[in-house]
């Protein structure tokens, strides 16, 4: 099974014994609760699954990690930007066609009564512009593309 | 006497409200709109009153319908919380003559301390010292024409602002012109005023601000400080009383300019003056603001003193009821957000799917959110505030890690992990908290120190939950297809 964490893709595939998992030297246990054992230690963590997402609680952190589909592409969405929220764009500061660099501010968008900077992920071309100022975007929307030189 | 109070804000704050009124034998009357049918606030009320409208401005920002539901229901009084009409001038003035006690100071003490530049002016004449730094009044031009002689590092701030809204550090003059722009920009969308005037930056000092209380018979008096230098796009994550850096004289002295800026307004009721304090112990005036703060609990827990019920009865005309104050043992409040701490702090939205507070000796939980509540961008990022209170400092970090390992909260994603490292980190433990030490700490950003052996036993739990379908009791509500969860885990970007 593979999942996508915030240090890439990662797959595992647990020893299962009953309701008794096994990775590493950890040792889950399924029941009413969740318990996992570490170095003989039992520790009592949380899980639940909201849409693809697991969220994890073990011992005082909390990670998410996304379910990836057996057979999804391996293809990130490299090359868009995309609106962290939904918002208003106040401003667009690039022009198709323009070179920008790595981390070149390109949108300001306003969400959550802030305003937050849209910046290059990567050196590129900014190849198509889908929004301009005073638009309201929802989350998720594709605010430009940029393309590789 | 108040009998009924309606209670003219949402989430943590007025739950608040509304507990203290209950306490105190008041009934409570709950406004809210539509999208927070169903939030905790409105349980807590002996009255709900849905408003019309959507935009904020026909909610909780709609004066006019706010005080018909009031006269309506019979309320006597109204509370504002923070934020949203508490330092609206114009609104606790329509309160007061629309026959309504305003429990909150005077229309004219708001205005003349809500007004940053005019709460400055005030300050200098009563002799309570001020940040360097010039008022503006021609707008952008004028920005441009003071700022060098303000010097570098300045601090572009909202004449009318608060919340951070408004506000911009420059430290280089080439991005003078552009922060100057954005500040008026947010200003104006924030406060409807895009004045924006300019004060030197004193880097490597401290936030700390003095809590007051004054009431209709004469009595002005200070309740101690609160720390509150550890700051995230200057808005507060980490408040403490006592701070180790003031000493009794300073604590006397600065109490005392506390109660004179509030006697300088006549001022009644509950309110905060805010202070920077330099490395070298001296201190300068920020701003009053003219409300309950967000952080007041960590003062009620060494105070012993309850603040929203001293304002309940500060209003109701009554003398204060705390006498010779006593202060006792180290309080610290952390503000829990609905934000990635690992990607700039940006705002998430999600789902509440598992929120299970911390519980134990001295933990107090104000929250306005429960299991199974969603986290919209609607409004305010903040879902609840976290304070321990312990004998010594020490303990009360360490009773504060100790809360937040407990505290899960799944579905969205927040700062307890980011809150629960400060405790640890060495700066804070030695006292070492300024308003810049979370750039200082975390130039590039910060990143979750997390153990592999965390990491493997979080990919073990969901593999082993998926595989086998079980493990999924704390699973709430059904998902509603087409939302997705927030994106800022799945996008790998930063969006400085």
């Amino acid at each position: 099974m593979e999942f996508k964490t915030a240090s890439g893709r990662v797959e595992i595939n647990p020893m299962r014994d009953g309701n008794m998992f096994h990775h590493e030297n950890i040792i889950l246990d399924i029941g009413q609760e969740l318990w996992i054992t570490i170095d003989s230690r039992r520790f009592k963590v949380h899980a639940t699954k909201v849409r693809d997402d697991w969220w994890i609680h073990v011992l005082g952190h909390t990670l998410r990690l996304e379910m990836i589909e057996p057979g999804a592409s391996g293809m990130d969405d490299e090359g868009e930007l995309t609106a962290p929220m939904p918002g208003k764009i106040l401003e667009v500061l690039v022009e198709e066609g323009q070179r920008v660099s790595s981390g070149d501010s390109l949108m300001i968008m306003e969400a959550m009564k802030m305003e937050h900077r849209i910046v290059a992920s990567h050196d590129g071309i900014v190849d198509k512009i889908h929004y301009s100022a005073g638009e309201q975007v929802n989350q998720g929307a594709e605010l430009l593309s940029l393309s590789d030189e | 006497m108040i009998k009924r109070v309606l209670v003219a804000n949402r989430g943590e704050i007025a739950c608040r409200i509304l507990r203290a009124c209950r306490e105190a034998g008041i009934e409570g009357v709950a406004v809210f709109a539509g999208n927070d049918s169903g939030s905790l606030f409105t349980e807590l009320a002996d009255i709900s009153i849905e408003l019309k409208g959507e935009a904020l401005a026909d909610t909780y920002l709609n004066q006019e319908q706010i005080i018909t539901i009031a006269l309506e229901n019979g309320c006597d009084s109204i509370h504002p919380g923070f934020g949203f009409l508490s330092e609206r001038a114009d609104f606790a003035n329509a309160v007061i003559e629309a026959g309504l006690i305003w429990i909150g100071p005077s229309a004219e003490a708001i205005t003349n301390m809500g007004d940053k530049m005019t709460a400055r002016i005030t300050m200098k004449a009563a002799g309570v010292p001020v940040i360097p730094g010039e008022e503006v009044e021609g707008g952008l031009a004028e920005i441009l024409e003071v700022a060098p002689s303000v010097g570098f590092p300045l601090l572009l701030k909202a004449t009318a602002g608060g919340g951070g809204k408004g506000m911009r550090a420059v430290h280089n003059p080439d991005n003078l012109e552009m922060e100057a722009k954005a500040a008026m920009r947010e200003a104006l969308n924030a406060f409807g005023d895009d004045r924006v005037y300019v004060e030197r930056l004193l880097t490597g000092s401290r936030h700390i601000e003095i809590q007051i209380l004054a009431d209709s018979h004469g009595r002005t008096i200070h309740l101690g400080e609160r720390e509150c230098s550890v700051q995230r796009r200057h808005q507060k994550v980490f408040e403490e009383s006592p701070s180790i850096a003031l000493d009794a004289q300073l604590r006397e002295e600065m109490g005392e300019a506390a109660c004179e800026a509030a006697r300088a307004v006549d001022y009644v009721g509950a309110g905060t003056v805010e202070f920077l304090v330099t490395p070298k112990g001296e201190f300068f005036f920020l701003e009053m603001n003219t409300r309950i703060q967000v952080e007041h609990p960590v003062t009620e827990m060494v105070t012993g003193v309850d603040i929203v019920r001293e304002q309940l009865r500060i209003a109701a005309g009554e003398p204060m009821s705390c006498g010779e104050l006593q202060m006792r043992g180290h309080a610290i409040e952390v503000r829990l957000y609905a934000e990635d701490p690992a990607n700039n702090f940006l705002p998430c939205i999600g789902e509440l799917a598992v929120f299970i507070p911390p519980e134990g000796p001295g933990v107090r939980l104000d929250t306005g959110v429960r299991q199974g509540d969603s986290v919209t961008p609607d409004y305010d990022p903040m879902l609840a505030k976290l304070i321990v209170w312990a004998p010594s400092r020490a303990e009360a970090l360490q009773r504060m890690s100790r809360a937040l390992d407990e505290f899960v909260v799944l579905g969205c994603t927040t700062n307890i992990r980011f809150l629960r490292e400060l405790c640890d980190h060495p700066d804070v433990v030695d006292g070492w908290t300024t308003t810049d030490m979370i750039e200082r700490l975390w130039p590039d950003g910060w990143t979750p120190d997390m153990p592999s052996m965390i990491l493997d036993a979080g990919l073990l739990i969901a593999s082993a939950c998926e595989t086998s379908g079980l493990g999924r009791q704390n699973s709430t509500k059904l998902v509603t297809a087409g939302e997705s969860p927030s994106p800022f885990n799945t996008i790998s970007r930063r969006f400085p």
